[in-house]
């Protein structure tokens, strides 16, 4: 009976905020171009979170109550750890989207309009642990799915009669609630924002269906403040882990099982079932009271369930599309990311010419030649325009008014590609060394004319001796790989850098020693805070382990370790340095750690698992990876869960 | 009905009041143990949201190590007269607080800081929480 006063008290407050809604939509539709002014200064009033039970609004560990977990939300809930906040990674970031909305320090709606037609092209709302959040009005589209994931996402809105639609996007993962329960970085939001005189009711709507098997509702209100002002709390970013100890690399988390507060609370609401406490799609329903005093079986209970809009593993294979096409996305400074059919070709464009990290597979190198191409001739080969007017302009060559230039010749023919970089011996890494190298040009000749010498005309490909090794192995039946293709420059140790600048910067190979294979490289672009990542990050699979080629698990973990160390933020745990991933979305130093973190939990579990003395099939039995398998994992395909299990098994017990 | 009412009113006017930490203690923090540290300041981050004090001392198997101690913000600290020169490296202090709920984690939240070499406390107050 209790529990049932508790769902009929969070219903009403649901109710109510539908109910105003409503009323607001009875009093007529807004005419057309006359939207509800909703740019205010707004306070915090209320919402659904517990703040009478955890103590200021901070939820207790184990508080699920309301929300439509699936097994693997549940499970991903009872082992994150709130001391996440304290790795050097998340120190500054804002809150989650959905929890936005109820941070401390109230919220500032801005609009931003067209000066001339006084069009509303944006909304920005500001909190005061966020970036500026901008709701786009202007009828643009939501990027490509390989475009980067921020805290807030990419926002559009349009007006549904007096109330604001906001439609959200490329979210990176992060909370539903404080204290446990979490999001993936594939969910969606949506938000109802309506006002009704001073109050501004703000219903939010999260469809993940990695972890919820509904999407989840919460409403928050809040009060016209037009004394107010929504500060901005500095975020000063520590250089010392605020988790303790001396490892900076520490992923905290609870084993499966080893959460013992999840019920904690209970000891203080002994009215709530613990089974009701752990959440789940019946228990959000009325109808789920029954099944407390045992007349009815939660299987047998039939609830009115919502589907997600989102199909996972569309999700994910849109962020790397195998449509037999390319797409440029440019990402920072020099560098842009071909989005290849299914991989990922990192392309510094400059005034030296082009440098490609790997090469596709053999079919599409045409295509990529062809992006490539393009590439050079828009980025590199452009009459750029002239800032200089009269003839003292330096650096110009032929007419006194320099513009006359830009106007008038025609455009430089496209740079040469100098570089090929293989970051591993994959197939999508070197399938189109051949074509791609053969089409460029590294100057090998001394002497005048070596510029236009055809002595080995071909781009100089440069990987890890490794590589080259595997490469030029003898495979029975397979034809041998053709000079060209392959590696004409190697590695052996940590690093290499290129002796000297390459378009404006220092380029450096770091190699990830025994991660995906034995030869994997990292190339980061110095100036332009840019890192290829190869194989080691992926945003659409767990990583490909290849035992027999020298890969260990606990190699690529260093591997996102040392991308981590390299790379550094702009500002609250996003952008700032960017990583391309081989297969993948463009990812920042928040993206690569939760994939680090996650790749620290599976391995720390399956640790445990072997020191309990399992073996390997009851280790898979175990189902170490269910939290991650709907992100990550795959049944079918070249790399599945029971194999990325089998090698992390393999990995750890061998010690490697 | 009444007890419907009276909770919700009870939630609002409780969240509305509360001033949140960007995490959650209940959740970081076992609130209900405490750790005893002595040892030597390594540092002082003197920040928002939170700031912290390291210090290295033992821990239950008589290791040392480097404990990160969550403290109140700067705001916080600023209304008790606490500056961030108010603690130097190097100083002797003791230390209680709440222990991480994460095994094998070294840090705490503050709950007092005493520097016995010339009296300095805080955590003596009603006021003197972390929040």
């Amino acid at each position: 009976m209790t529990y049932r006063t508790r769902l009929t008290a969070r219903s009403a407050l649901f109710a109510v905020a539908l109910l105003i809604t409503v009323t607001a939509f009875a009093q007529g539709p807004a005419r057309p171009g006359m939207p509800t002014e909703i740019a205010s200064e707004w306070r915090l009033d209320s919402n659904e979170d517990p703040g009478a039970i955890g103590g200021q609004g901070q939820p207790p560990l184990g508080y699920y109550l309301g929300i439509p977990f699936n097994a693997a939300g549940r499970m991903r809930a009872d082992t994150s750890a709130e001391s996440i906040w304290g790795t050097p990674e998340y120190g500054c970031r804002p809150h989650s989207a959905p929890h936005q909305w109820r941070g401390l320090g109230g919220a500032r709606i801005l609009k931003e309009q067209d000066p001339l037609t006084r069009e509303i092209k944006a909304y920005h709302i500001q909190f005061m642990r966020s970036l500026d959040w901008p709701i786009y009005m202007d009828g643009r589209p939501h990027p490509p799915a390989w475009a980067p994931h921020t805290w807030s996402g990419f926002s559009t809105g349009e007006w549904v009669g007096n109330t604001l639609k906001v439609t959200t996007t490329h979210l990176k993962d992060g909370y539903i609630r404080r204290g446990g329960p979490q999001t993936s970085d594939l969910y969606t939001m949506t938000d109802f924002i309506t006002r009704h005189g001073d109050i501004l009711t703000v219903v939010t709507v999260i469809d993940d269906p990695v972890y919820l098997d509904e999407p989840y509702i919460q409403s928050t209100t809040y009060t016209a403040d037009l004394t107010g002002t929504t500060a901005t709390e500095n975020c000063n970013g520590s250089e010392f882990t605020e988790n303790g100890g001396t490892d900076r690399h520490w992923v905290p988390h609870f084993l499966p099982g080893q959460n013992t507060a999840l019920t904690e609370w209970l000891k203080n609401e002994p009215w709530v079932p613990e089974v009701a406490s752990r959440g789940g799609l019946e228990t959000v329903y009325p109808e789920y009271a029954a099944t407390l005093n045992g007349s009815k079986k939660v299987s047998d209970l039939k609830v009115p369930a919502s589907k997600s809009a989102i199909t996972v593993d569309k999700q994910r294979s849109n962020q790397s599309p195998k449509d037999g096409e390319v797409h440029i996305q440019p990402v920072q400074g020099n560098i842009y990311m071909l989005v290849a059919d299914g991989t990922n070709i990192t392309v510094s464009a400059g005034p030296e010419g082009l440098l490609v990290v790997n090469t596709g597979t053999a079919p599409m190198s045409d295509k990529i030649l062809a992006a490539i191409k393009q590439l050079s001739s828009s980025a590199i080969a452009a009459p750029t325009p002239n800032n200089c007017i009269g003839v003292n302009c330096p650096g110009t060559w032929g007419w006194a008014a320099p513009f006359l230039n830009t106007v008038i010749s025609s455009p430089a023919p496209p740079k040469p590609i100098r570089y090929v970089i293989n970051t591993s011996a994959a197939p999508e890494h070197i399938g189109g060394n051949q074509k791609i190298a053969a089409a460029g040009f590294f100057p090998r000749t001394a002497g005048f004319g070596a510029a236009v010498d055809n002595i080995g005309r071909s781009a100089l490909v440069l990987s890890h001796e490794n590589v080259l090794l595997k490469m030029s192995a003898k495979v029975p039946n397979q034809p041998a790989i053709p000079a060209v293709a392959m590696p004409s420059d190697t590695y052996f140790d940590e690093f290499r850098k290129l002796p000297e600048y390459f378009n404006g910067e220092a380029v450096i190979l770091y190699h990830a020693p025994a991660a995906n294979t034995d030869g994997d490289s990292l190339v980061f672009f110095r100036h332009s805070e840019v890192i290829s990542a190869g194989n080691i990050y992926s945003t659409v699979s767990y990583p490909v382990i290849d035992l027999a080629n020298g890969g260990t698990f606990q190699g690529v973990i260093k591997g996102l370790n040392k991308i981590l160390d390299l790379a550094v933020a702009e500002i609250r745990g996003q952008g700032g340095t960017w990583v391309i991933p081989s297969h993948g979305r463009l990812s920042d130093t928040g993206d690569v750690a939760s994939y680090r973190n996650t790749m620290t939990m599976i391995r720390d579990r399956v640790q445990d698992l072997i020191d309990k003395g399992m073996t390997l099939e009851q280790v898979k039995a175990a189902k170490p990876t269910m939290d991650f398998d709907g992100r990550y994992g795959s049944d079918t395909g070249p790399w599945t869960t029971a194999m990325f299990v089998e090698a992390v098994y393999k990995s750890l017990k061998e010690k490697k | 009905m009444r007890r419907v009412f009276l909770l919700v009113a009870a939630t609002m006017l409780l969240v509305g009041a509360a001033a949140y930490a960007h995490h959650s203690y209940a959740a970081t923090y076992d609130t209900a143990k405490e750790v005893k540290l002595a040892g030597k300041l390594m540092q002082f981050s003197f920040k928002n949201p939170h700031s912290y004090v390291t210090i290295q001392a033992p821990d239950a198997k008589g290791a040392m190590q480097r404990w990160a101690i969550e403290w109140a913000g700067t705001s916080q600290l600023a209304n008790r007269g606490i500056t961030q020169d108010t603690l130097k490296i190097g100083d002797e202090i003791t230390i209680v607080g709440r222990p991480s709920r994460v095994p094998g984690e070294f840090k705490a939240l503050m709950v007092n800081l005493k520097r016995p070499s010339d009296g300095f406390s805080w955590g003596s107050r009603p006021d003197d929480v972390v929040d």
